[in-house]
């Protein structure tokens, strides 16, 4: 029990934000809207104060905060509308802001790759498939959440399990390192490790047109490494899309069968 | 750079469990595959702010590979959600409860539950297989 009481800093602020996501998930009768936002919104903040601590960059940090906000806002969102089309609606503000995410990772081309794909293919898709099936907006079956309090519980556990590993051996333990504090233990999954290389044509080299920066995130960089290195992958990501087209060719409705 | 890396697998990990969580109760079809999607948005959170942190293109090739991957996935969902809507006319999963296994218990809430099929158009066409059998379905007054 003591042990549990140590990591309440950690499971507080969990538990806050998964009740508010317990309460705004669609259920019959009214959702309470205010408590629910005034829990999510201090848990965040509790979060941020824990875990994402400001840096010296202060257009990165800011870039950060609105961004990882925009997230984690819009998911909640996604998951507790009731009408299907704001739900999609949401999801490509998940995507947008994952997006800027991918920017700050200096990753320039996956951001755009992600909004052609996700926003401008996978979203439209859906609510094309929305709009053809479901004319009437929320029906019965969105209005009612299915076990939310079970369905809750195993989203605080897993995410309490992942903030653990992630306090004990993560990031908060390599700054400890540094002190030489022999209690805490080491960073097991975050640092590179010492005796296994990476592959050689993924890392970074010096820019052509600017020999004094590297290409990491570059386009050359990213198609050095992605069609040396994982050639044979992008083959069979090649092939994975041409079975993929069959079978959806081959599972779609007939016409004979009538359309929607 | 440190602080960097442990907030973003922070905001990965968060998106991933809001993912879950809707997968686990939302039951419009559409939904749940769009939850998905944002599982594995979370991961390509974590993957890319890996790559950056170790300073190689390893992480943004896995994200590629995860992109093409969710796209796979949404073509073929869109068929079978497609094909189940023509059957039940709604995008209800409950309503194909019956394809679980007879013994397992029903977690559905309302509605009775398990959705007997009440027209022959609910079972599967099977492509018939072999040769035709030709003796009893002859007519008796065809000529050969």
């Amino acid at each position: 029990m003591n042990s549990l009481l140590e990591q309440a800093p950690l499971l507080a602020p969990l538990a806050l934000g998964i009740l508010a996501v317990w309460m705004l998930l669609p259920r019959e009768g009214n959702r309470a809207w205010i408590i629910a936002g005034l829990c999510g919104v201090s848990a965040l903040l509790w979060l941020t104060k824990n875990f994402l601590p400001p840096t010296d960059n202060v257009v990165q940090t800011g870039m950060f905060y609105a961004f990882a906000a925009g997230a984690v806002l819009s998911g909640v969102m996604m998951i507790t509308e009731s009408n299907p089309v704001y739900a999609a609606l949401w999801f490509a503000m998940v995507t947008l802001s994952v997006c800027g995410l991918f920017l700050i990772n200096a990753a320039p081309f996956l951001a755009a790759t992600t909004v052609i794909v996700y926003a401008g293919a996978i979203v439209v898709t859906f609510l094309f498939v929305i709009m053809l099936a479901q004319q009437g907006g929320a029906t019965g079956y969105d209005r009612k959440a299915f076990q939310p309090t079970l369905a809750s519980i195993a989203g605080f556990m897993l995410l309490a399990c992942l903030m653990f590993t992630l306090q004990e051996f993560g990031g908060k333990a390599i700054a400890v390192e540094e002190g030489e504090d022999p209690r805490m233990p080491r960073p097991q999954f975050i640092l590179p490790p010492a005796t296994v290389m990476a592959n050689p044509l993924s890392q970074p080299m010096p820019r052509k047109d600017k020999p004094d920066q590297n290409d990491l995130g570059t386009l050359q960089g990213v198609g050095r490494s992605l069609f040396g290195d994982y050639l044979f992958a992008v083959e069979l990501a090649g092939t994975v899309l041409l079975i993929a087209t069959i079978g959806t060719i081959a599972l779609a409705p007939r016409r004979s069968q009538g359309t929607l | 750079m440190t602080a960097q890396l442990e907030s973003q697998l922070v905001v990965g990990a968060i998106l991933f469990v809001l993912g879950a969580i809707g997968f686990l109760t939302r039951r419009n079809l559409i939904l749940m595959m769009l939850s998905a999607e944002m599982m594995l948005h979370g991961v390509a959170v974590n993957l890319t702010a890996f790559g950056r942190y170790h300073g190689n293109a390893s992480g943004q090739v896995f994200t590629i590979f995860v992109l093409t991957i969710a796209a796979c996935e949404a073509g073929l969902a869109l068929a079978l959600i497609l094909g189940l809507y023509q059957r039940r006319k709604s995008l209800d999963v409950q309503l194909w409860g019956n394809l679980g296994e007879p013994d397992l218990p029903q977690m559905s809430t309302e509605e009775g539950g398990r959705f007997a099929p009440q027209h022959p158009a609910d079972m599967p066409i099977l492509t018939p297989a072999g040769r035709m059998p030709n003796s009893p379905v002859v007519p008796s007054n065809t000529k050969i």
